[in-house]
């Protein structure tokens, strides 16, 4: 149905071909547009599918790469490709954004088409992001994301709107600048923004006309590149815009930025701070991990007092996100493949939580959490929804929450026992918000006379929850089906930051060398072989050497 | 049926899920059928997987063990859903499918009059289905999946009736007081990992075994990793410091408050203690640790129970008490005498709380003691159990406590881990706490159904329950009675106890079993002792709350401090109020959030902002819009320009080094 | 020696547009109809646009190399023709609502694009001036050409007042420049030993003033906002456009062909940069009139491009000279261009919505655009954009090669300041797409009609919308064109 050669040009520009129509459509007839924007999104979401069979178990490396040339001075290509880790993300993503569009049916009533436009712009920028294999498509595709989110706060946000968006730019933009003189810097070092043919010269000692860093470029490159994706986590303390533009964002622009945007910090470091800057980042893991962990305890600590239930959810993300920078920072095969599943598992459950906070305020129009209380009497099913989503996000086992915070953990400490133990401390305070918040929110006697007659989860809100709620589900059990793809990629990043492991050796289980090796070593072989191939093909379209 | 172990937790998640989607429409009979039977039909299949098992074992001589899908995969790391079953597992799973069950009988009566019936059931059913996995897991995350989700139901259960804000904060603090408790047990678990590379119960113990054992006081790998899970333990089986969540889970309703909070759930902790028996074995200060912190916890528990007034706040603490035991053997090796305790606890505890609940449904919901007297000739029925189950716990013979309770305190009085006279000192508090137990168990008994009436007769008219809630409670007395005779002929000249015996496979490698002759005999005194201070205790009781009412009020008196403070249960909750939570709160608040949040980070990029413009508004008054002035400006630039290009270091070199 | 026909097709382009200026001052007696005026200057600056390719056919130095005719000047006599152009089609209307005579501001504008073409190719310091005063002059007029508008004569006044106090150094520069080597022919300035005469320092230096003060640099930019906010928008829109390219196309070609300059001028840019940058950014955080915001916005575009410009003289203070400095040259041009169309078209808007004695010029003026006029609103959001330096705008590429240029010339913290700037602008240009999109339009805005957009201007803004996005996603012609090795002939 599709050429097969251009699944993920497809998967970018299909988004922007529909916000194209959309915008050639009359405004007023807001019905049609909202299932015109539904319909694109759906099939969007269908063709993302079509890449898992693409990438292959057990092999790390790109998949379905495509390749143009686009300038020639200096050259910059059309490189996209996929592997293991990016195609999650873009299934997330092109989930979420169906979500949103059902989640704003009825909420977005003022300039509607504008509204769904600017949906799928963000979704053509997140998903390019994922997708680029050119350090400089991928700062593109970085920036123009941009746009379409301030707008959807800005324009159909609550009260303070416009200071959060613009808080929300000026963040990005101060990060990305940075990035971009990083880019260029690597750029003048390299010859080329070809992410896998830098991967290449990086890795080759300079005897082997490869290229070393000298130390304090590495570094200097490394925060570069470091801080932009530590303001998009937000990792503290850099969080302080999360809040406000959750707070201020419509649910579905909630949605798509605790969904899937602070992903992109996230798997920005995965897939260029620890690859392209191994030695700065094993410099830098401590105190990244320290942050993490501040981050982890203090964003819980901040949540469990909020009287605003919008702002606490927002925080419990800069905690949640916590657990997979670091995850990502102990350069465990377990602990980043954790990170991974963190990402998703988080996306879910918390775009989840904020679908559930914006029907609360489709009802009542309020975050306020004293304004609610006994709400589980006038709408039990909203409140059964409710309870699922914050166990899964307090990590319950059987959903998704417990696998990454767990794995995280247990590779986490394979390597820093001290960090895992101070980041466990999470696992208790998500507990107490999310418990704390919920029962105030839905138990006791009900305080406010119009909470009485609020009306249940109507058909449409039922049919998104119980979506998320099978997602979480099955993300909780059926586990081994992202993981196993998640795996070699994974094991890649680890061998690129960390060639030899000396912990591995140095491990107690030596009374039992056995139990490490089965797993790793194939795969191992089976990685080094795909791997290499894939990149030597990219550096020889790139004439390097 | 082996080859389907996996149906057995399945069926009471079916009836959970049946129930909780359809059972809103549902009268109450089709929500039974669905409820007891899922349940039934599971204790069914569970008997039936156990008389295989006994072939299988009779062949293979080892547990049974299958994998049936792998649930979590990274690196070297695998979490299966795979089960397993040897004796311990035995006894675990027919106790919990067949109290489980019983409960289920009685509930029908008991909440028939409630809203939310399927609810209540839903939610039950649920806890049979991962309370099973918990004892049926075979690998550590497993077990840790049914460990959180008897948590979760304890939660839902507890603040079942949500509208009162005591049963939500109850439901609240069970859950978060647990959670302390799994920090220590999921760091437990990563440790076991790093060190065995392995969380399977077969491929770890295979791999602990070999290990040397850490020196007494020393804290070597194991000890750590014993003392971490042994921190989960304590936070589910409600031991010192974490049991304060257990009293207040009494707000939900009675046949909960049996099943998780005295027969099943609650005993979890001592089923991982039990389960890790071969990592303890190497660690004996935690087993030290065990020991004390069980023994303190039994008698602690039991000082408060000595003075609650309402019926089952007694129940609560006296459970708490009887799992302080049941640590009491773990700790002192004697696992089996611990599992023992365990099993015959859930018979007769289980009937206290169904017993008390059958009262209060009598007295139309009343649970001051105070305020009842006399029913012994009302509800016969419920008197009779009542009174049975109360033999069992306070150690008469031939009851099952007696027997359990005996083989503890015989352990503790040999224990050797640190010396002989830790040991004593172990059963010196033990039989302390028997004197304490049967001493409020009988008060108990006393102020319910001797005496005169305390209540108002008019109003409240004393009814037997239905027949569904008093046939469980008969078979459980039945239990309670004949539960302990399995190790009956160990006090016989030669007999063994066949508990134990059954148990041997499990726990072959670190306890000896087979009492030789002056053993035997001391046991005779042990449990002669016993007896007499269990008698001690009753008479006291006797005493005090029916022959002389009158005095104990002037006891009360005379020790008001104490009484006080025992009433007050030690301040504890006020003290971890005050220690724990509120600076917590305090300090997210003013410091993390308002200050270093609000006024710090952001106050800071503000800040620069408005420096910016500060600075932007300079320019703009530059900017006098008068042309001399501008013409000056000209002139000094024009200075400024040369002067740079006449004596700026004309060479200027790169200013940051590149590539190498 | 005699000039021979080919010196003629070198500058012909210059020629045709002074051509038609005289020409529409000879009509203006005898025709009254507006129309034919416009057409005519739409005429003569497309004409003189078409003239300069005759121009570059015939490359090579002409009048004994007082100018040359290559690809730069041909890159530079394309750029300000068509913005000459685009100013006549934008500026129609304004003049028929203003009710002022078209006849002479056609005239004046056509003049100062020649003088703005000999600027660009002048190879001699004398034959510069004598473009830069065309310019100037012309310049000076326009600006005060609503002369019952106080803040129009007032901007005049102190543009004349100052610019020709800047042409005194510029001409003082020449004179010192010649003392000391005898020559204005830039060509001739090769020599190494010059690179030891104070006094040749001294001259380049004053140069340097001289122009810094045409492209608006700091210190010498405070005549800029005054100057701009005073003008007629149209010829604001020329301004910011127009006279900056041409000074900087001398201030590049004196580079390329003076050695001593670059090794001179270094330090001297890295400071005029940092200066302009922030003088430019930091003074627009604070306004609250559209058209003086886009003054200050220039301000601190020229900055940018200074970037580049101090690149330019590190690089070629390098090994190699001059000829690998190529990439800085890009970058400059490119700016140049990408600046050119952005400017230009957030002019004509603001000239258009200004309305009636340009009366409607703050920012609470703009509250709701989004609403009332949501194509308009989406083009000037454009232009910000590019302005802003964001992906898939000329703008962006132009910012991405000056980091580029700078970052390779080791200018690290140059690029830093750079990088904080772009924060810093980034906040002011998305105020003004907050106020359109994020704001609710004022009562009697609402209530009033959407302000009309001619079909002239309707098309300079989709020319420069289309032409901002065109370089924004393939820059490749362009800058092959402008990479070639031979793009400044000898």
């Amino acid at each position: 149905m599709l050429p097969a050669g251009h699944l993920l040009s497809v998967l970018i520009f299909f988004p922007a071909v529909g916000a194209l129509a959309l915008l050639l459509l009359r405004g007023d007839d807001h019905k049609f547009i909202r299932i015109i924007a539904l319909i694109v999104s759906l099939a969007e979401f269908l063709f993302s599918l079509l890449m898992i069979r693409s990438v292959p178990i057990g092999t790390a490396g790109y998949h379905l790469e495509e390749y143009l040339k686009w300038i020639n001075q200096p050259p910059i290509n059309y490189h996209l490709g996929v592997d293991g880790i990016s195609l999650f993300l873009v299934i997330l993503t092109t989930f979420l954004t169906p979500i949103s569009i059902l989640a704003s049916w009825k909420s977005i009533e003022r300039r509607v088409k504008e509204f769904f436009v600017m949906l799928l712009m963000l979704e053509v920028g997140v998903v390019g992001v994922f997708l680029s294999l050119d350090l400089f498509l991928f700062f593109l595709f970085w920036e123009v994301m941009l746009i379409p989110m301030a707008l959807l706060i800005g324009i159909w946000g609550h009260d303070r709107r416009v200071y959060a968006a613009v808080k929300f730019v000026l963040y990005t933009m101060a990060g990305s600048i940075l990035m971009l003189v990083g880019i260029i810097w690597l750029y003048n070092a390299t010859g080329t923004f070809d992410l896998p043919a830098i991967q290449v010269l990086l890795h080759t000692p300079a005897s082997q006309g490869g290229l070393e860093l000298a130390p304090r470029t590495e570094m200097l490159l490394f925060l570069a590149f470091f801080v932009a994706f530590a303001i998009k986590v937000p990792l503290f303390p850099l969080h302080t815009w999360l809040p406000d533009a959750h707070v201020e964002a419509p649910t579905a622009g909630s949605v798509m930025l605790a969904g899937v945007l602070l992903k992109m910090g996230t798997y920005g470091m995965i897939r260029f701070c620890l690859p392209l800057f191994p030695e700065a980042s094993r410099r830098a893991a401590r105190w990244v991990a320290v942050l993490a962990i501040i981050g982890i305890i203090y964003g819980a600590l901040v949540a469990m007092v909020q009287p605003n239930l919008k702002k606490l959810v927002a925080y419990s993300s800069v905690s949640h996100l916590g657990f997979v920078v670091l995850g990502i920072f102990a350069f465990h095969n377990i602990s980043i493949q954790g990170a991974v599943y963190q990402m998703l598992a988080h996306g879910i459950s918390t775009g989840a939580l904020f679908l559930l906070v914006g029907m609360l305020y489709d009802r009542r129009h309020t975050f306020e959490i004293s304004e609610y209380g006994g709400l589980a009497t006038p709408m039990p099913k909203l409140a059964a929804f409710f309870l699922f989503v914050a166990l899964s996000s307090l990590g319950l086992p059987m959903l998704n929450g417990f696998v990454g915070e767990y794995l995280v953990l247990l590779g986490t400490y394979e390597r820093h026992w001290g960090w895992a133990t101070w980041a466990a401390l999470g696992v208790i305070l998500s507990a107490c918000y999310l418990l704390w918040s919920y029962q105030r929110v839905f138990f006791g006697e009900i305080t406010r006379e119009k909470n009485r007659t609020l009306p249940d989860a109507s058909a449409r809100e039922k049919w998104i929850l119980a979506t998320m709620a099978v997602v979480t589900l099955w993300m909780g059990i059926g586990s081994t089906f992202i993981t196993k793809r998640t795996a070699a990629a994974a094991q890649d990043v680890i061998d690129q930051v960390e060639p030899q492991r000396p912990y591995e050796a140095a491990a107690p289980n030596v009374i039992t060398p056995g139990v490490i090796t089965p797993s790793r070593i194939p795969q191992q072989v089976k990685r080094d072989s795909a791997n290499t191939a894939a990149k030597v093909a990219s550096t020889e379209r790139l004439g390097l050497r | 049926m082996l080859e389907y172990l996996w149906i057995v937790p399945l069926l009471p998640l079916l009836g959970s899920a049946v129930n909780g989607f359809f059972g809103a429409k549902w009268p109450n009979k089709i929500v039974n059928i669905v409820a007891i039977g899922s349940t039934g039909l599971s204790f069914l299949g569970a008997i039936e997987a156990v008389h295989e098992f006994f072939d299988y074992f009779a062949q293979k001589q080892q547990p049974f063990h299958r994998e049936f899908f792998t649930w979590i995969a990274a690196g070297n790391f695998r979490a299966g859903f795979d089960l397993q079953m040897d004796q311990l597992t035995v006894v675990m799973v027919l106790v919990v499918t067949g109290v489980g069950w019983l409960i289920h009988i009685y509930a029908t009566g008991y909440m028939a009059h409630e809203g939310g019936y399927y609810r209540f059931f839903s939610y039950l059913n649920l806890f049979m289905f991962f309370m099973l996995i918990l004892v049926l897991a075979a690998n550590y995350v497993l077990l840790f999946v049914g460990w959180e989700g008897v948590g979760l139901c304890s939660y839902l259960l507890v603040g079942f009736y949500f509208l009162r804000k005591s049963a939500a904060d109850a439901g609240k603090k069970a859950f978060i007081v647990n959670r302390i408790g799994d920090f220590g047990f999921m760091l437990g678990t990563f440790l076991l990992f790093k060190t065995f590379g392995t969380l399977d119960f077969v491929q770890l113990f295979a791999k602990a075994d070999p290990w040397p054992a850490d020196a007494m006081g020393h804290l070597g790998t194991l000890t750590i990793a014993c003392l971490l899970l042994f921190m989960g333990a304590c936070g589910k089986s409600a031991q010192l410091p974490l049991y304060v969540w257990l009293p207040d889970a009494m707000e939900g309703p009675t046949p909960v408050s049996a099943l998780i909070h005295a027969a099943t759930m609650v005993t979890a902790g001592v089923y991982v203690v039990a389960r890790s028996h071969i990592l303890f074995a190497h660690a004996p200060t935690a087993m030290l640790v065990v020991a004390i912190v069980g023994c303190a916890t039994a008698f602690f528990a039991a000082t408060i129970g000595l003075v609650q007034t309402d019926i089952k706040k007694v129940l609560a603490y006296s459970t708490v008490s009887q799992l302080g035991y049941m640590f009491l053997a773990c700790g002192v090796g004697a696992f089996s005498a611990g599992i023992f305790h365990l099993m015959t606890h859930a018979f007769f505890k289980a009937l206290l709380f169904l017993a008390a609940g059958s009262v209060i449904h009598a007295m139309g919901g009343e649970q001051d003691m105070n305020r009842m007297g006399g029913l012994s000739k009302k509800i016969r029925w419920t008197y009779v159990t009542m009174l049975t189950a109360t033999l069992a716990i306070a150690g008469f013979p031939p009851f099952a406590g007696f027997f359990s309770k005996d083989s503890i305190l015989l352990s503790a009085f040999q224990s050797e881990y640190g010396g002989r006279n830790v040991g004593y000192a172990l059963y010196g508090f033990g039989l302390a706490t028997a004197l304490l137990t049967a001493f409020y168990m009988f008060r108990l008994i006393f102020l319910t159904f001797h005496g005169k009436p305390r209540y108002d007769e008019h109003h409240v008219h004393v009814h037997e329950s239905p027949n569904n809630m008093l046939v469980p409670l008969m078979i459980l007395a039945l239990l309670s009675v004949v539960g302990g005779w399995f190790a009956a002929p160990a006090f016989l000249p030669g007999g063994t106890d066949y508990f134990a015996k059954f148990l041997q496979p499990v726990f072959r490698n670190v306890e000896v079993v087979g009492a030789e002759a002056e053993v035997h005999s001391l046991e005779i005194w042990l449990a002669a002792v016993a007896v007499a201070v269990a008698l001690a205790g009753a008479l006291f009781a006797y005493w005090l709350y029916l022959k002389r009412p009158e005095k104990a009020d002037g006891v009360a008196k005379s020790l008001k401090p104490a009484y006080t403070t025992l009433l007050n249960k030690y301040y504890v909750d006020e003290l971890y109020a005050a220690a724990v939570v509120r600076p917590l709160l305090w300090i997210s608040t003013n410091v993390l959030w308002k200050t270093v949040d609000v006024a710090g980070i952001d106050g800071a990029v503000n800040g620069i902002a408005e420096g910016a413009k500060a600075i932007g508004d300079g320019v703009r008054h530059a900017q006098s819009g008068n042309t001399r002035s501008y013409a000056v400006w000209v002139v000094v630039g024009a200075l400024v320009v040369i002067a740079v290009i006449f004596f700026w270091p004309s060479g200027g070199k790169p200013v940051l080094g590149m590539v190498h | 020696m005699f000039p021979r026909a080919i010196d003629a097709y070198r500058v012909l382009p210059e020629l045709v547009w002074c051509g038609f200026g005289v020409l529409v001052m000879l009509m203006q007696p005898f025709v009254r109809s507006r129309h034919f005026f416009t057409f005519l200057a739409l005429i003569g600056t497309l004409a003189g646009t078409a003239a300069s390719v005759t121009a570059a056919m015939h490359a090579g130095p002409g009048f004994g190399g007082l100018v040359q005719s290559d690809s730069f000047s041909f890159f530079f006599r394309l750029l300000v023709g068509t913005v000459a152009f685009l100013v006549v089609l934008a500026a129609g209307p304004y003049l028929e609502r203003e009710r002022l005579p078209f006849a002479e501001f056609f005239a004046l504008l056509l003049f100062a694009t020649a003088g703005m073409g000999v600027l660009a190719s002048a190879q001699e310091l004398l034959t510069a001036f004598i473009g830069l005063e065309m310019s100037s002059i012309s310049s000076y007029i326009l600006a005060g050409y609503r002369r019952d508008s106080l803040k129009s004569s007032e901007s005049a006044m102190k543009y004349f007042l100052l610019g020709s106090f800047a042409t005194a150094f510029f001409l003082y520069g020449i004179a010192l420049v010649y003392g000391s080597s005898g020559t204005t022919m830039l060509t001739k300035m090769g020599s190494e030993e010059l690179l030891h005469r104070t006094l040749f320092e001294l001259g380049l230096a004053m140069i340097l003033i001289g122009l810094g003060f045409k492209v608006a640099a700091a210190p010498f930019q405070v005549w800029t906002p005054d100057v701009y906010e005073g003008a007629p928008t149209p010829v604001t829109a020329l301004f910011s456009a127009g006279p900056k390219a041409a000074a900087f196309a001398l201030l590049l070609r004196i580079f390329a062909t003076v050695p001593a300059a670059t090794h001179f001028w270094f330090w001297a840019f890295w400071a005029l940069a940092a200066l302009t940058m922030f003088a430019g950014n930091l003074g627009a955080l604070v306004q609250t009139n559209v058209k003086r915001l886009l003054a200050y916005s220039s301000i601190a575009h020229a900055g940018y491009i200074l970037v580049a410009f101090a690149a330019v003289t590190s690089m070629a203070r390098g090994e190699g000279g001059s000829a690998n400095a190529g990439p800085a040259y890009a970058a400059v041009l490119f700016y140049l261009l990408s600046y050119a169309l952005v400017k230009l078209g957030a002019f004509t808007i603001v000239s258009q919505l200004g309305g009636k004695g340009e009366k409607n010029l703050s920012l609470d003026d703009y509250a709701g655009l989004s609403q009332r006029q949501p194509w308009v609103a989406a083009a000037l959001s454009v232009y910000l954009l590019s302005l802003l330096g964001l992906p898939v705008t000329a703008g962006f590429f132009g910012k991405f090669y000056i980091f580029k240029a700078a970052v390779n010339s080791h200018l690290l913290w140059l690029a830093v300041l750079m990088a904080v700037n772009s924060i810093i602008g980034s906040y002011y240009y998305l105020r003004v797409i907050v106020v359109m999109y994020m704001r609710e339009s004022s009562a009697e805005a609402a209530a009033a009609a959407p302000v009309g957009f001619p079909i002239t201007v309707g098309f300079v803004l989709a020319f420069t919308v289309a032409g901002t996005l065109y370089f924004g996603l393939f820059p490749n012609q362009v800058l092959n064109f402008i990479l070639q090795p031979t793009l400044l002939g000898r």
